[in-house]
Formats: C-alpha cells, structure tokens, sequence
C-alpha cells in the first residue's frame, strides 16, 4: 500500500465525512430557522439538484444534431414517463433504456 | 419514508438508479486506477475511504504526478466543499422533529445524488426516517465500491464490447437528476433553477466543472433570499 495514497485518502474521507454529518449532527438548520439562512437553505436543494442535471448534461452537449439524438430521446422518455406515472425510479430508468436503445439503433 | 423501522427497504430499492449509474462510473475508476499504475487494493482503497467521485478521478492525477500530499488532500477537500450544504437542506425539509441520532453514519453516504434522491422523496410527501437514508446511501455506496473492485480487476475493454449498455448506464445520472428536478419543480422554485442553471454554464465554461457546480448551486441559493 502507498502511504502518500493512504494519508492523503485518509484526510479527504474525514473532511467528506465532517462535511456531510456534522452539519446535520449539529441541526444547522435549526440554528438558521426564521432568518435569511433558512431562506437560502431552502433555495439549496431545487439550486443543487439544478445544478447536478446542468452539469451531468453539459458534456453530452455537442454541435452535431446526429449525436445529440440519444440525449434528446432518452430526455423525451423521461419527461413522458414522468408526467404520465410520477416515478422517479421508472422515470430514471426508462430514460436510460430509451437512450441506449438509440446508441444501439445507431450504431 | 414512512415508519421508520420498515423504511430501510424502501431506502434500499429508491437506491436502484443511483445504484445503476454509480457502478459503470464507478467500475471506470477501478480501470482508471490500475491503469494510472496504482494496485486493485489502493483503488478500492479510494473508493471506500473517499467515496466522491470527481475527487477520485483528481486524486489519480494528482497522486501519479506526484503533487505534495497536502496541496493533493486539500485541493480535493476543497472540491467537495458543497456537501456542507446538503445535510442542513435536507433537515430543514425533514422538519425539527426528525431524528439525527444516527446521523454520524448515514450521512457518511450524503453524496450528490443520495440528497437529491431523499429530498425529492420528501417532496413527494414522504416523511424522513433514519433507516430511510440508511437502505438509500447503503446502496448507493455499496455499488460504488464493488464497481471500482470489478473495474480494477476486470480492467478496461469489458463495456468496450458493448457501446449501447455502456451509453445507456452513462445516461443513468442524467435521468435521475432531471426526474428528481421534475419532482420538486414548482412556479416558486424556477428562478432558483434557471439562475442555478445559467451560473453551472457560465462557471464551466469559464473556469471548469467543479466550479460551475459550485457556482451554481451559491447563485441559485443566492437567488432564493431575493424572493419572496
């Protein structure tokens, strides 16, 4: 095992760990409520998850309409899927299904 | 999220698509590892202790090219700096009286997409239960980490045979993020969205993706004190 690799593990997984507990263990939101903390936590999960799809999307985003199509149909599956049974889960994975039926009808 | 006691399930199957699209990424980390020159067990190693995946790929870079161990810990430490708002956003949609006791070990498991996962589910009316995130980041890590063991073992070329697989497990994240974001969008929510949006572009363009995400999801916060 390479110690540089360990310690340098070892310090990134206990500040991930710090950053995603001790803020609940503390119930910071608790300490911000009725103030413009809360207002802005509230903002953070729909700006997160905004965010998280932009960027899952952007590098699939190329100036050829032909490799665009597997995006915009499995885009389409999961818009069709959702506004039609309102499952996350079945949403998700048709989305997948339909855009790797199109690379193969592709291919 | 429902009664507690029998919510683990619940967690564990809501845990399936992020499940799918974790282990191709995951599995493409394992090969990234060996072939970067690092053993299966340093890759798993990564994968367990640190558990993010943009970190890891950065530490591989890093540690190859031989960076100082503390600017190499420290610049991934900063990459994962907006973790730091998901438990608080998650509790404040779970209500005070949500339980925190054993927060100190499923939060460990509060990745990117476990807090989307659990914050559409709170969306959707659920209620917020321990065992809940429990089933939900136990899946979720588990598929992380025996992606990378299957990927350092396997090494690459195992998806190369099958392009369309390949391309659809890829498009797994995407999904999830936009049925997640269809789930929480409301008329009150998209000035939040679109300046989130609009800022992930602009910080990727500009700077690079960790910056966008990070841009983003401040902008978008931001956005969220101005209204009403």
């Amino acid at each position: 095992m390479n110690w540089e690799l360990l310690t340098v593990a070892v310090m990134t997984g206990f500040a991930n760990w710090a950053f995603r507990a001790l803020p609940v263990i503390a119930r910071a939101d608790r300490i911000a409520a009725g103030g413009w903390l809360e207002r802005f936590l509230s903002a953070t999960g729909p700006a997160a998850i905004g965010t998280l799809f932009i960027a899952s999307i952007l590098p699939a985003l190329v100036p050829e309409v032909v490799k665009l199509l597997p995006l915009a149909m499995g885009t389409m599956a999961v818009l069709a899927i959702w506004f039609t049974r309102r499952s996350v889960v079945l949403a998700t994975l048709v989305g997948a299904l339909v855009h790797g039926l199109t690379v193969w009808l592709m291919l | 999220m429902t009664s507690p006691r029998s919510a683990f399930l619940p967690g564990l199957s809501a845990s399936l698509p992020i499940i799918m699209g974790y282990f191709p990424i995951a599995f493409s980390f394992g090969v990234a590892a060996t072939r970067a020159g690092f053993t299966p067990l340093e890759a798993v190693a990564l994968s367990l202790i640190i558990y993010a995946g943009a970190s890891q790929f950065l530490a591989l870079a890093l540690l190859s090219s031989g960076a100082p161990v503390l600017v190499s810990a420290f610049t991934l430490i900063a990459m994962n700096l907006r973790h730091v708002l998901y438990g608080p956003a998650l509790m404040r949609e779970a209500g005070r009286e949500a339980g925190t006791r054993h927060a100190w070990a499923w939060a460990w498991g509060l990745t990117d997409e476990v807090f989307g996962q659990a914050l559409g589910a709170l969306a959707r009316g659920q209620r917020f239960s321990e065992p809940y995130m429990f089933g939900l980041g136990l899946g979720a890590y588990v598929a992380w980490v025996l992606g990378t063991v299957v990927g350092a073992f396997a090494g690459g070329g195992a998806l190369d045979q099958w392009p369309a697989l390949s391309a659809g497990l890829g498009f797994m994240l995407p999904a999830l993020f936009l049925s997640l974001l269809l789930s929480i969008l409301s008329r009150r929510q998209l000035p939040v969205i679109a300046v989130a949006a609009l800022a992930t572009v602009a910080g990727t363009l500009a700077i690079s993706s960790t910056s966008g995400i990070l841009l983003g999801m401040v902008a978008g916060a931001i956005t969220g004190l101005v209204r009403k």
